[in-house]
């Protein structure tokens, strides 16, 4: 029993910190810039499809391609930014909303272009081996994923509280009007935060394509875990996002075990329901956002 | 320290934020180095929206802003302070989730490219308001409005700018911390700045100031220097408002 428990805490920790880099780039987007991005999860199957890409056709292994997708996904997001969220980001939000869905469509239906609707999986060296530690087993590849997530989570939250750039992104997001007013050209580092959180969502692609099956059609379903960490979390702060990821991923394990895994949804969103209740705020001490 | 700071001047600027319903209606006002220029007027006179235009936050219809000889009536706001012009927006502005050293390493954003000297800018704002060294690490929103009030100061001084443009500094402050905002306004006159002041609080406003320009429905009514203000300030202000 005991052993059971610990692989399903082992389980559930790694799971999370997928989940939490899946919901890190959005909840920083929409609680700086106040984007709901919902094609954040159609980014997050393009990185999937970027890991699997590179894999087949040139065999780099997904390990690099969680960094190689970084710096193209960031440049994605600044494009989709300036060519997008400039035109909406002013407007009235279900305006933004309807873009971004609109957007979400495209990619998965260009997806399934490119791609068709069939199930990919990633299958490295390291897939199907798994690693002894005391009485856990656990699956390398999920290590690996779990261990490449927490860089990136730790990596975000120091540029954000320790650089000056990363200071200026969170004032921006505080009081837009006085960091224009010293100086900060916002737009310009709007551009930054999105592509950052399009960067997060297309490295998040990759750790979920070495651990799960993808298609196009499954981004839906990320988008429904990204934003239950997102609301769990409450907006735009990254170690409260690590928090719902992990509580997230440490309930699906332990539900996963117990019972069906359709149950999972059930008690994930019942759990949200009761949060939300309690803590209108989800699982973040500050009403508004935290930055 | 003396500053070597240049004239403002404002010419004929139509400005409003609804295309076609102005607020300013055609303002001329000139602020010199080394002096405090007030605008007062009622509610709705156009005051606030007159330093949004200086500021490059509301971009005006027609007419100019003049700095010495450059024309800043177009540029956005981020780029005033390349040209000296800082802005101590109406309300609280300090990022209330940052330290207050944060906030005023803020201030130096456009210095950024040399941390040297924005450390030395930021260590500058700490020696001349000692009172924010013991809180320098501690979140700037849950400082008392006082104490707030410098820590926004600090950072609109990092870059020292040389016209500072001030929107109601006083608000929300106990009579004290509002009279200690004025003393550092005369000190930073003294220094050679060219200051703007927009108040509600007309007596103390019209203490500090050197020229008083007053808007009524966004155009100017009178002006003068503030001696010219100094008689019976309550039936200025009825007269103000038709009352």
């Amino acid at each position: 029993m005991l052993n059971q428990i610990a692989i399903i805490v082992a389980d559930g920790i790694l799971l999370g910190l997928i989940y939490a880099i899946a919901g890190v780039g959005l909840s920083l987007v929409l609680g700086i810039m106040g984007i709901v991005n919902v094609a954040h999860s159609a980014f997050i199957m393009l990185g999937s499809f970027f890991a699997f890409e590179l894999f087949r056709r040139l065999g780099i292994d997904p390990i690099i391609s969680f960094f190689l997708a970084f710096p193209v996904f960031f440049a994605a997001g600044v494009i989709v930014y300036r060519v997008l969220i400039t035109r909406v980001e002013l407007a009235p939000q279900t305006q933004g909303l309807v873009a971004m869905f609109g957007l979400m469509v495209l990619l998965e239906n260009l997806g399934t272009i490119a791609w068709t609707t069939d199930t990919r999986v990633i299958t490295a060296s390291y897939t199907n081996q798994s690693i002894l530690i005391g009485p856990i087993v656990l699956a390398n590849v999920k290590l690996i994923a779990g261990a490449l997530a927490l860089l990136l989570i730790v990596a975000f939250w120091a540029f954000l509280r320790y650089t000056l750039t990363g200071r200026a992104i969170r004032a921006m997001g505080q009081n837009r009007s006085a960091a224009m007013s010293v100086g900060v050209n916002v737009r310009q580092l709007a551009a930054v935060m999105f592509g950052l959180g399009i960067a997060c969502a297309g490295s998040a692609g990759v750790a979920l394509g070495m651990v799960f099956p993808f298609s196009p059609n499954t981004q839906i379903l990320w988008l429904a875990w990204a934003f239950l960490v997102v609301i769990l979390g409450g907006l735009g702060n990254v170690g409260n996002t690590l928090i719902a990821g992990l509580v997230v991923g440490l309930i699906q394990t332990a539900v996963a075990a117990f019972m069906p895994f359709d149950y999972v949804y059930l008690v994930l969103y019942v759990l949200l329901a009761v949060i939300l209740v309690a803590r209108r705020e989800g699982l973040s001490r500050a009403a508004r956002r935290g930055i | 320290m003396t500053i070597s700071a240049p004239r403002l001047q404002v010419a004929n600027v139509v400005a409003g934020y609804i295309p076609g319903h102005p607020i300013l209606r055609g303002v001329n006002l000139k602020a010199e180095p080394g002096r405090i220029t007030v605008i007062l007027g009622p509610n709705g006179a156009g005051k606030s929206t007159l330093l949004k235009v200086i500021s490059g936050f509301l971009p005006p219809e027609s007419g100019t802003v003049h700095l010495a000889d450059s024309d800043v009536s177009t540029l956005p706001p981020h780029q005033h302070i390349d040209h000296g012009i800082a802005l101590l927006p109406q309300g609280r502005s300090v990022f209330p989730e940052l330290s207050v050293v944060e906030n005023i390493e803020l201030g130096g954003w456009t210095m950024r490219s040399d941390r040297k000297r924005l450390r030395e800018a930021v260590e500058a704002m700490l020696a001349r308001y000692p009172h924010l060294r013991p809180l320098q690490d501690r979140a700037a929103g849950s400082l008392s409005g006082g104490q707030q009030r410098a820590v926004e100061i600090a950072r609109l001084l990092v870059p020292n700018p040389s016209v500072l443009l001030i929107d109601e500094p006083s608000v929300g402050l106990s009579p004290i911390v509002a009279h200690q905002v004025y003393e550092e306004l005369v000190a930073l006159k003294k220094e050679g700045r060219t200051i703007l002041l927009v108040d509600q609080d007309v007596r103390a406003a019209i203490g500090v100031a050197d020229y008083v320009y007053v808007l009524n429905s966004g155009r100017n009514d009178v002006e003068g220097d503030r001696a010219a203000f100094e008689g019976d300030l309550g039936a200025m202000v009825r007269g103000w408002l038709g009352v």
